[in-house]
């Protein structure tokens, strides 16, 4: 009973907060005095990066993610809330810079359990990067400049696609922890910040979509094999009103592989990229 | 005048024997007294008539341009007057070094009498060359030795400095030596201080050039004192040194010298204080840091008197005097001695001639009673020829009278002298008793010379009857040439496998001991084997068989001894760098592990395993063959298409298997 009392009072909540969230929409330009941050909310994603070799020069990114995201019912890993699969056809630049050009096809599960609209929409992204790695020390770095043109739409039947452009900087180091370097058998720790700003005439004011600080710890098995598991704290201003902050826990989980499809005479020499 | 020079003609310039003037002088004297005569002979009137010298010079091992006067009294030269012999050589200095001497004074009578200086010097030149009022200038680098004092007919009076300097660009940059004595008609006066390698010692002396009070050696780097002899009245009373930051305190003549003598404080000295030290292992008093000093002083001494006495009369020599116990010898004694020094000759020559004789290595192996005999050899020549060699040299050096005998005695044989019966471990490791030609009669258990006498002539009579025995086993046992010569080999190579084993067993891994140990014991069981065979064609044709198998043996071992750098050289060979995307740097990536692993955990195992257990001489080249060609094989596997291969060998355990999947079988065989 107690139970059911509790359910009552969380779900008229909700629904008074959907209702005021509706009215702030339709009033976005009403900013809050000060800036408010919602509840962190907890999220687990498991990631696989795939790096295949076709070419001397070219390779395959193939990137799959399963978003769980907590909701009252499923309260720690939470529930599906989104299913991520990004590709690309990457160019071997140099030993330290790469690019890649593809797309993304994003399958957006509907979390809310009181909405009525659609339970999965489709949204659609084309990407490219620039990533720049370079030794210091034992460790390396990397920046990584990301750059997202972005169809997404809503829940609600017939909801339009909306536009946005999303800029993305991420600094990250990995530091061995039990060796000189980088090598198979060695357990490293990677501290990360992304900055993800968006733009697009949906986007009023609230232009920091995302702020990721990440702390992962990674073993590299082999040579073609890395486990890593990692927790970041997020914050950004929600679209609805820039006044309004968005947080989050996610705990993250990685496999990193990178078989070599080629045949064994097209890998030699494997390494000699600049020849 | 005519008749003068006639006279001066036929004047004769004769050396006489006690002169040790150098032959190089007797001929550039007589080569050119004509020319001199011709000059001086105007003035020559009698035979005592002063000549004058000038020109080039032998003096010892010093060449030089002389200019000096000497006189010819009774046939005999004699140096009077001015003396003066150097050297330099400015081409010489200029192209690479230079060496140079200078030697200045004056003679009376045949004797160095007055003011003397010598120099030496070593030096190198940058060239560089400077005009300063019509003189070149240039800057020498290099040592310079000088001493300079007076001489009183040939021996140093007042204060005489040797000085070795260190000279840098023309100037002084290092003393590296320097003792100032004082003497007085050729005794060491007051005190004395040498300065050497960074430590200086001051000592004083008596009247008479005693030793006196404390004669101490100071570090210039630290405060603390290194070393310090207590004198008394010329008697060592202790030596206090500080050994590797230990102090030590050696105690020696601690009471009254009733019957004493003065000797001179040389090397003897140290010899009869290494028999008085009491605690003999304490310190080698070689290695004190004063005795070091004191010899390199008496090193320039030395140099010096040597120039002088090739010139003339001298005795320029420091003459330290300390007094030591004085215990006599009588002339039976001393005639006791004599006979020790020619027997112990005797025992020297037969018990070298023993433990050296190959034929004797080898009969020894086979022949028991030759075993046990060569033991006894060994035992006597430790036990009595080695010891009465140190005896000996007291005697030879004639500072016997000045050590107890007692006391020389204890220091010979530390661990008290043998008796005429002794135990030597024979074959089986069993003990037996050897008892030399009438041993009853000799009894040495008394500390006397007559004792020593004894068991120089027991050692003897002893190493006498053996020879004659094993000369009639190995006469008996006569062998022919070629057997001799085939068992040199056999033993050289023997000898060269065993030290193979020994040098490079040290840097292995402990799992490579066991093959070791098995060559080892391989090769033993064959050559005792060859020992024991009968004199007949088989036994020369099994010895030849062995000189290969030593051999092989020896290739085998340094290929085991190679065998971990090999199985390094594998790992790294068998890596491939692949570029990780996701660090964005080289990973070195393990290829074919199927290969690798065949060959890691079942090959070299494998064989390791055939060498310890089932090695002979039979297996050997194939054993050898298979290591080689496992190294060669996996070289070339790296690089090959393997695939199949690599199928094949899943799980696969069997070494045989492997061994022909890597195709070795036929390549050992035919390097067999």
């Amino acid at each position: 009973m107690k139970v059911y009392c509790k359910n009552i009072v969380w779900l008229s909540v909700a629904f008074l907060s959907c209702f005021l969230s509706t009215i702030l929409a339709q009033e976005a330009e009403v900013l809050p005095e000060e800036s408010e941050f919602k509840d962190p909310s907890t999220r687990v994603w498991f990631n696989t990066y795939g790096n295949i070799r076709i070419s001397k020069r070219l390779f395959w990114d193939a990137q799959t993610h399963f978003r769980f995201e907590e909701t009252e019912d499923t309260p720690f890993i939470g529930q599906i809330g989104q299913i991520y699969n990004r590709h690309a056809i990457g160019y071997i630049y140099s030993k330290k810079v790469n690019f890649s050009l593809g797309g993304v096809v994003r399958i957006n599960f509907n979390t809310d359990e009181n909405s009525t609209a659609r339970n999965v929409v489709p949204e659609w992204r084309i990407w490219h990067q620039y990533q720049f790695a370079q030794p210091l020390y034992s460790a390396m770095i990397y920046h990584r400049i990301r750059i997202e043109h972005r169809w997404t739409q809503g829940f609600e039947e017939n909801s339009e696609y909306i536009f946005r452009n999303r800029w993305r900087y991420m600094f990250r180091a990995k530091v061995p922890l039990t060796n000189h370097k980088l090598v198979p058998k060695t357990l490293y720790v990677s501290p990360e910040a992304e900055l993800i700003m968006q733009s697009g005439k949906e986007v009023v004011g609230s232009v920091m979509e995302d702020l990721r600080l990440t702390t992962t710890l990674g073993y590299i098995v082999t040579p073609r094999l890395t486990l890593a598991a990692g927790l970041m704290y997020s914050q950004g201003q929600t679209i609805e009103n820039a006044g309004i902050f968005k947080q989050g826990w996610t705990m993250r989980f990685h496999v990193y592989f990178s078989p070599d499809i080629r045949k064994v005479k097209n890998k030699l020499p494997a390494i000699h990229l600049d020849d | 005048m005519t008749d003068n020079m006639f006279k001066g003609f036929s004047v004769p310039i004769y050396f006489t024997d006690k002169r040790k003037m150098s032959n190089t002088l007797t001929k550039n004297l007589l080569v050119r007294r004509i020319a001199i005569l011709v000059f001086t002979s105007f003035s020559m009137i009698a035979h005592c008539q002063v000549i004058s010298y000038m020109d080039s010079l032998n003096v010892g091992k010093y060449k030089g341009m002389a200019d000096f006067q000497y006189k010819v009294v009774e046939n005999d030269t004699i140096l009077d007057g001015p003396f003066q012999l150097q050297r330099s050589n400015l081409g010489a200095l200029l192209s690479k070094s230079d060496y140079s001497f200078l030697f200045k004074g004056v003679f009376k009578e045949n004797y160095p009498n007055g003011y003397w200086k010598f120099q030496f010097g070593e030096f190198q030149s940058d060239s560089i060359t400077q005009v300063l009022d019509y003189q070149y200038i240039l800057n020498i680098t290099g040592t310079q030795e000088e001493a300079e004092g007076i001489l009183d007919n040939g021996k140093p009076d007042g204060i005489w400095t040797i000085t070795k300097n260190r000279i840098k660009d023309s100037e002084l940059d290092e003393v590296l030596f320097k003792s100032t004595i004082d003497f007085e008609n050729g005794v060491p006066q007051k005190s004395l201080r040498i300065e050497n390698e960074g430590s200086i010692l001051v000592g004083r002396f008596l009247r008479y050039g005693l030793a006196h009070d404390e004669w101490t050696l100071y570090s210039e780097d630290d405060i603390d004192v290194v070393e310090r002899w207590y004198f008394k009245d010329g008697r060592l009373e202790k030596i206090e040194l500080n050994a590797d930051g230990e102090n030590k305190e050696i105690n020696l003549y601690q009471s009254r010298i009733l019957d004493g003598r003065i000797i001179t404080l040389d090397d003897n000295y140290l010899k009869i204080l290494s028999v008085i030290q009491q605690s003999v292992d304490t310190f080698d008093l070689s290695q004190s840091p004063i005795n070091k000093s004191l010899a390199a002083n008496a090193g320039y001494y030395g140099k010096i008197d040597g120039i002088l006495s090739e010139l003339g009369e001298s005795a320029f020599y420091p003459e330290f005097k300390v007094k030591v116990p004085y215990h006599p010898i009588d002339s039976l004694e001393s005639a006791q001695m004599d006979s020790v020094k020619t027997l112990y000759q005797k025992s020297k020559l037969i018990s070298e001639s023993l433990l050296n004789d190959t034929q004797l290595t080898i009969l020894k192996m086979a022949d028991e009673d030759a075993h046990f005999l060569h033991s006894v050899v060994v035992a006597i020549s430790e036990n009595f020829v080695h010891p009465l060699g140190d005896v000996l040299s007291y005697h030879e050096s004639n500072i016997l009278q000045y050590v107890p005998i007692n006391e020389l005695i204890e220091h010979a044989w530390p661990n008290g002298k043998p008796s005429t019966e002794f135990v030597v471990i024979g074959q089986k490791n069993e003990n037996k008793i050897f008892k030399g030609p009438q041993a009853s009669d000799f009894d040495f258990t008394q500390n006397n010379i007559a004792s020593i006498y004894k068991m120089a002539h027991y050692a003897t009579l002893s190493l006498d009857s053996i020879q004659q025995v094993l000369n009639d086993k190995l006469t008996k046992d006569k062998r022919q040439q070629e057997f001799i010569a085939l068992e040199e080999r056999i033993i050289a190579q023997v000898n060269q496998l065993n030290n193979d084993l020994d040098s490079l067993s040290d840097k292995l891994p402990l799992k490579y001991m066991k093959s070791f140990e098995k060559i080892k014991s391989t090769a033993d069981q064959n050559l005792t084997r060859y020992s024991k065979m009968e004199e007949t064609k088989a036994k020369t044709k099994f010895g030849r068989h062995l000189v290969r198998c030593f051999e092989s043996m020896d290739i085998l071992t340094k290929a085991l001894a190679q065998q971990p750098d090999r199985m390094q050289v594998i790992k790294e060979k068998y890596q491939d760098a692949i570029w990780n995307p996701f660090m964005a740097n080289i990973m070195n990536e393990e290829v074919k592990k199927r290969i690798t692993s065949a060959y890691q955990r079942v090959l070299i195992p494998h064989l390791l395993d055939r060498v310890e257990t089932e090695l002979d001489c039979d297996n050997v080249d194939e054993l050898v063959g298979l290591l080689n060609n496992t190294h060669q094989r996996m070289l070339e596997m790296r690089d090959e298409d393997t695939s199949r291969l690599e199928r094949k060998l899943k799980r696969e355990q069997d070494p045989l298997v492997i061994i022909q999947l890597f195709n070795l079988e036929s390549i050992g065989k035919t390097e067999k």
